[in-house]
């Protein structure tokens, strides 16, 4: 940049350049901030372009009049540059004059910022020029006379100002601080050298920089003009830097920090600065510390994410901070005690233990967050979401560092929440996508050197400590994920706290659900009783439990476990709030109004877009397993529908279509299985399974094939179940061939399908096995015996209430076994799981008490997983055949409350209806 | 192939050392593996316990040769001399125990017989704890009645609870080598009652330890006259339910063959269909996939298949298939018992669902022959087992439908209301003065 104005100058004292050349680097910064100053001042945007060749535009006169002033400052920039004190003095004295006039226009006893500063700058470079004896000599008579008179000049002059000039020489912002405020955002250099706290421009900039490193470095280097400047001239002599001068600096940067008018950014810069000069290691770490921290602060509200760039800064400072540390094993880094004023005197040799302070867990927590915020906010359609993630394994090598960190130095909580937080990185992954990854940590790795040698490069010089980068800067991964998972779950279930177990259980499971490892992850859910637990865990982790849920639910669809398939997922789909309760996107609900707070809220907890499972994938299998329940249920169940739903949402469902006077074909999935519903009913499987095949949301399926022939295996199954309720009152006898035929079954399976209907009692029927033939018993009830039966029920219920009544006035009695929980006896899994028996719910309260006893609660302690394979605590108790399918309302804060009592059991009975 | 159902390589990790010879031995026997490498096993297994002797021998029997290697003749000379010592240091209390006389003055108050063995005797905690190791090293030698009597006096005598239980371990293994089985099923009643009530470090020791105990019981409950009824009702408890289900599923096929044999186990069986269903895909089992397919799938004719898998099973298992010698034949009385109860199963779950079966296909799904399956069936009638007729002439049997009445039904359902009822109203009346009196 400094280029341009080289051309511009006319060079007619060329040796005397090199002698210069470090001053007139800083000088061609402070140039720009001019310019950029005068810029502001022209107040015309379409005129503010860097060309010098302006174009006529009718003005008022006060912006006339600064343009002259800022145009003469320019000059005098020029001759500054060439060291013309000829031509500067007489800008000085032309400048004088105008004031006066900028003054009388503007009504105003105070001269413009543009105008001291401008002093300013003048008063720095005639020291500059002053202190220079040799270059002084070189000068030539007229020019060094000038200077002279200069000198004079200024310094009387400047007395007239020297309350501003002092306040401007303390406080440089204050008379930037409006610049920067109103500057527009089309000059790119000046923007990214000068006010990189204006983000977003910073951002809008982005094909500049497209988060290269090097180049930021570059830009970084840039900024450490004015204020650092400063910090250059005090630390510029390097022998002259003792760890006190250093610290002292150090004391009072961070002392700014969170005052008013103390840029972030600028903050972030010293700090670094200041890294490269500290004497010690322990200094160096402390400093690092800060500067981290300094780094967290930058993004100012809760809602934004830190600026990528800044992200990428803080990874490579908590690297170095870890190479410091692995370095220097005597450091301890702690924030529990208040360490000595003095402790980072303690040099490189010093041998006993250092204590800083400092949280690298929360620190890493902290970066997690402000990855896991950008992912949030950033537009998922676009290159940027996508650049985004691919620095995820960035953020995976550097856990990965801090935890083994963490291991070697025994804070195994530490490492075990760390450990977490890589979990959460992978868990949701399935095995393409993590091969991706690792190849792209692969690939990508080696840029990143380069880009890291740059740096190294720029910083190179002035580091007094050198920290070698000890640390791995590539992440490596098993080969699989799961091998990586079952590392580090294993890892937080010995060692984690009630919260990180947890989560680390419903990764587990999601991930083994993922891997279609249905089995293994119910049991996982059911030994860890998290069921029971979730609804008093925090929100984000009621999320990951929902998701885990429907997870699992996909799971068992694709091994053909409708049951469990559908009490997975039905409670989801109970209460129409999918997307909140998996937090993808923001339903609106008609009902309830939310107030901001609860929508800014729920904004804070959605899943980034490359988490989320596919909303109409889920509510397909949803439909599909209610349908294939509930289908052959209502065909058993004519006389009184009501009795055993099976589904409440795919009823509500079919009841809305059926009142529709025309069916037009379907459109979304929910036209699609009610399409389906309506074949089926009539046991046309064909149909029905064309209809549902015609969803393309199959395509999601990795084993798109098998799993639709085991749904078509499904529907014929179901669809012979239902033509038999229906018509069997209608026939005699019916022969296994003509059966067979007529739903393109094997003998064999339809004979299999048959005889458990005859076992359950769900068909009154006997073969007869010379003929092949199923022989139907008319036993079918009178419609007076069926309400005979009816009245019967009502009156042991009735029954029921009064021994139940009793129990509650006068406790006990003698009836304890009786059950309570029958009010809410929406046993309907239960009941369609156990087709007779509609004792399930006692059972399942019995179970309840079982478990109560039998080692109280075992927890997560499946402990030991990599090294005694399935040892599980006896907390896993008899209830696995009972209830799995509970999804917790994540209820948006008052309305969580109100999810009313659907802490409803379901039944996931993992066998055949029997 | 026969093989492949082999459970011991699953046992044997859960059992001690010394219990794992009787497997050996029948493993040996049956062939199922080359003879070489079971006697390799053998000596393996032999390497870490004192019965160097027996090692020597085997050794020389895999080797054909006479010569011994020298590593095994210092340890003989080692636990030889390591015995010697033990002894010496037992011998104060092993002398008192012999005496008669002395022993009589113990009574039933462990502290008082402390105090009695410190002051007169001189016989202090040291030396009891001595004779723990002594009879540790004697069994550890294979001198297992020794072993259990001073496990036995050292239980009576011991204070530390640590201790004592595995010294009752050590007492449960000898009796179960020595084959004094009633003995043996106290010793492991009491030693299920301290791992129920005692209270473990943690949750996985305690599942740990049910899971030894269950395979050690093993030995008990199919040599025992009762046993078959008893590993029911030890395994079928929840919690070792449960613990077979988290770490042994193999073990459900003791559990199933036991339901199997034994009739009444009605209520219970049916649970344990559930169970089996659940492990289904968690261990594989012949025995286990019979019941499956009779009371899940009603696959009939995999049924079949699956019995003749179960009989070679049986045979193989080194629990199951005992052997009687009666005369010069020998019977493996448990596989003709869980065969006819098998057939019995499959006959009964075929019988509800069908209204007239051709004999020809039972006797065959029985895989008894024509004559065989009528007479059966007709045995099976007389002891009004099955409500069924011969219709000889067709070759068919005839099921008579067996439906409950529906006003029977109506009946059923009302009849517990009223006294219900009455009871209700016998309360109120009962309490409402009380109430009122307060």
């Amino acid at each position: 940049m400094a280029s341009r104005f080289w051309t511009q100058g006319d060079s007619d004292t060329e040796e005397e350049e090199s002698d210069y050349d470090e001053q007139e680097d800083n000088v061609a910064v402070e140039t720009t901030t001019a310019t950029a100053a005068s810029r502001y001042y022209s107040g015309n945007a379409s005129d503010s372009d860097d060309s010098d060749g302006q174009k006529r535009v009718v003005r008022r006169v006060k912006d006339k009049r600064f343009d002259e002033l800022s145009a003469t400052v320019d000059q005098m920039k020029n001759a500054m540059k060439i060291n013309d004190w000829v031509s500067l003095q007489e800008s000085f004295e032309k400048i004088n004059k105008q004031l006066g006039k900028v003054m009388r226009v503007t009504e105003s006893d105070k001269p413009p910022n543009l105008y001291i500063k401008a002093l300013v700058m003048l008063e720095d470079f005639l020291n500059q020029a002053l202190a220079n004896k040799e270059a002084k000599k070189k000068m030539s008579s007229s020019n060094a006379k000038a200077l002279n008179s200069m000198k004079q000049k200024l310094k009387k002059n400047n007395k007239l100002y020297e309350d501003m000039i002092n306040q401007c020489r303390e406080k440089p912002e204050l008379f930037e601080e409006k610049v920067e405020e109103q500057e527009s955002e089309d000059d790119v250099e000046s923007d990214t050298s000068e006010y990189p706290d204006n983000l977003e421009s910073e951002e809008s900039d982005d094909e500049e920089e497209t988060g290269n490193d090097a180049e930021t470095g570059s830009g970084w280097e840039k900024m450490l003009s004015k204020k650092d400047k400063m910090m250059d001239k005090q630390f510029k002599d390097p022998s002259q830097i003792t760890w006190d001068t250093v610290n002292k600096k150090f004391k009072e940067i961070v002392a700014a920090r969170g005052k008013k008018g103390t840029g972030k950014m600028e903050l972030v810069e010293q700090l670094t600065f200041l890294t490269r000069v500290a004497k010690t290691p322990a200094q160096k770490l402390e400093i690092l510390f800060s500067v981290v921290s300094a780094q967290f602060d930058v993004n100012p509200s809760l809602s934004g994410h830190m600026p990528i760039n800044v992200w990428k800064q803080c990874v490579q400072n908590m690297l170095a901070i870890l190479d410091i540390l692995t370095q220097y094993s005597n450091i301890v880094v702690d924030d529990m005690v208040e360490p000595d004023e003095n402790e980072t005197q303690k040099g490189a040799d010093f041998s006993g233990t250092i204590r800083i302070w400092g949280n690298l867990v929360a620190f890493l927590e902290k970066v997690d967050v402000e990855y896991f915020k950008s992912l949030q906010v950033i537009d998922p359609h676009t290159r940027e979401y996508v650049e985004r993630l691919k620095d995820e394994p960035l953020f995976l090598v550097l856990a990965q560092n801090v935890q083994e960190y963490l291991e070697k130095v025994g804070d195994t909580k530490g490492a075990s929440k760390v450990a977490l937080k890589r979990v959460e990185l992978v868990y949701y992954k399935p095995q393409e996508v993590y091969d991706a990854m690792k190849k792209l940590a692969e690939l990508d790795s080696g840029d990143a050197e380069s880009g890291e040698e740059k740096v190294q490069e720029i910083r190179g010089p002035t580091a007094f400590v050198a920290t070698p980068e000890l640390v791995p800067r590539k992440p490596t991964f098993p080969e699989n994920s799961r091998a990586l998972i079952d590392i580090l779950v294993s890892l937080i279930y010995k060692y984690g706290d009630e919260r990180t177990k947890a989560r680390a259980m419903l990764c587990d499971i999601y991930h083994h659900a993922i891997f279609d490892e249905f089995s293994t992850s119910r049991d996982l859910l059911l030994m860890s009783h998290l069921q029971d637990n979730v609804q008093h865990m925090d929100i984000s982790t009621q999320i990951l439990f929902n998701r885990a849920m429907s997870q699992l639910g996909l799971c068992a669809f694709r091994a053909g476990l409708v049951l469990e398939a559908h009490s997975c997922l039905s409670e989801l789909y109970s209460a129409g709030r999918v997307k909140e309760l998996l937090a993808q996107g923001v339903s609106q609900s008609r009902y309830h109004e939310k107030t901001p707070e609860q929508e800014r809220l729920e904004r804070r907890r959605q899943m980034p877009y490359h988490m989320h499972i596919n909303l109409e994938f889920l509510e397909a299998v949803h439909l599909a397993c209610a349908m294939l329940l509930e289908v052959p249920n209502m065909a058993a169940n004519v006389h009184d529908a009501k009795r055993k739903v099976i589904s409440k949402n795919f009823r509500r469902l079919l009841e809305m279509s059926e009142r529709q006077t025309f069916t037009g074909p379907p459109e979304n999935v929910r036209d699609h299985v009610m399409a389906a519903t309506r074949a089926l009913r009539h046991g046309d499987f064909d149909k029905a399974f064309t209809v549902i095949k015609s969803l393309d949301v199959w395509r999601l399926l990795r084993n798109k094939d098998s799993v639709l022939e085991m749904l078509k295996a499904k529907i014929k199954e179901e669809a012979l179940r239902t033509y038999l309720f229906t018509y069997s009152s209608a026939y005699d006898s019916l022969s296994l061939d003509h059966l067979s035929k007529m739903f393109d079954l094997s003998d064999a399976e339809t004979r299999s399908i048959v005889s458990k209907m005859m076992i359950n009692e769900e068909l009154h029927a006997s073969w007869d096995q010379p003929t092949g033939c199923i022989v139907f018993h008319d036993v079918e009830h009178t419609r007076l015996q069926a309400l005979a039966f009816h009245l019967t029920e009502k009156v042991t219920v009735l029954a029921e209430t009064n021994e139940r009544a009793m129990e509650a006035r006068f406790g006990g009695g003698g009836m304890e076994g009786l059950p309570l929980r029958r009010k809410d006896g929406q046993d309907y899994a239960g009941a369609a799981a156990s087709g007779g028996g509609g004792g399930r719910w006692q059972e399942f309260s019995f179970n309840q008490n079982r478990q109560g006893s039998s080692g109280g609660r075992g927890g997560y302690t499946i402990s030991g997983r990599a090294s005694a394979p399935g040892l599980a605590s006896s907390g896993f108790s008899r209830d696995r055949q009972a209830r799995l399918g509970r999804a917790y309302h994540t209820g948006s804060g008052a309305r969580g409350g109100q999810s009313d009592g659907s802490a409803r059991m379901v039944n996931l009975n993992r066998g055949v209806r029997t | 192939m026969a093989s492949k159902y082999d459970l011991t390589p699953r046992i044997a990790p859960n059992l001690d050392r010394h219990l794992v010879f009787p497997l050996l031995e029948f493993l040996q026997e049956r062939g199922l593996y080359p003879e070489e490498d079971i006697l390799k096993a053998k000596i393996e297994l032999l390497n870490h316990t004192n019965m160097v002797d027996y090692a020597m021998d085997i050794h020389k029997s895999l080797y054909h040769s006479d010569d011994v290697p020298q590593d095994m003749i210092d340890r003989r000379a080692e636990v030889v001399g390591r015995l010697k010592a033990l002894e010496d240091g037992a011998a104060p209390l092993i002398g008192f125990l012999q005496n008669p006389n002395a022993v009589q003055e113990l009574r039933a108050d462990k502290q008082y017989n402390l105090q009695m063995l410190n002051d007169r005797y001189q016989i202090g905690p040291e030396q009891i704890d001595a004779l723990y190791d002594y009879a540790k090293f004697q069994f550890e030698c294979g001198n297992y009645s020794g072993a259990a009597d001073y496990l036995y006096q050292y239980r009576a005598l011991c204070t530390n609870s640590d201790k004592s239980l595995s010294a009752l371990w050590g007492k449960l293994a000898a009796e179960v080598l020595m084959q004094n089985w009633d003995i043996a099923l106290e010793e492991l009643n009491r030693l299920k009652e301290i791992i129920d009530s005692k209270n473990f470090s943690s949750p996985l020791n305690q599942v740990q330890s049910r899971i030894w105990l269950m395979h050690w019981s093993l030995f008990i409950f199919f040599n025992h006259d009762n046993g078959r009824t008893q590993i029911i009702d030890l395994f079928n408890q929840d919690k070792y339910l449960n613990a077979i289900q988290t770490n042994a599923p193999h073990l459900l096929r003791y559990l199933a063959t036991a339901f199997i044999v034994n009739k009444r186990r009605r209520p219970q069986f049916k649970e344990f269909i559930k169970v089996i269903q659940q492990e289904q895909y968690s261990h594989e089992d012949p025995i286990t996939e019979f019941l499956a397919c009779i009371y899940v799938n009603y696959d009939f004719d995999g049924a079949q298949k699956k019995m003749k898998e179960c009989e070679e099973v049986i045979l193989n298992d080194p629990f199951l298939g005992k052997r009687i010698e009666e005369g010069n034949f020998t019977t493996v009385p448990l596989r003709d018992e869980f065969l006819e109860n098998a057939r019995l199963f499959i006959f009964e779950t075929y019988c509800r669902i069908h209204q007239r079966i051709n004999m020809g296909v039972l006797a065959d799904k029985l895989n008894l022959n024509y004559e065989e399956a009528e007479r059966w069936i007709v045995n099976l009638i007389r002891t009004s087992k099955l409500e069924a007729k011969i219709d000889s002439n067709l070759g068919t049997i005839i099921m008579e439908p067996s439906y409950t009445n529906v006003y029977e039904q109506l009946i059923d359902h009302t009849k517990a209301l009223s006294t219900r009822t009455y009871k209700i109203v016998h309360q109120l009346l009962e309490n409402a003065p009380g109430q009122t009196a307060r």
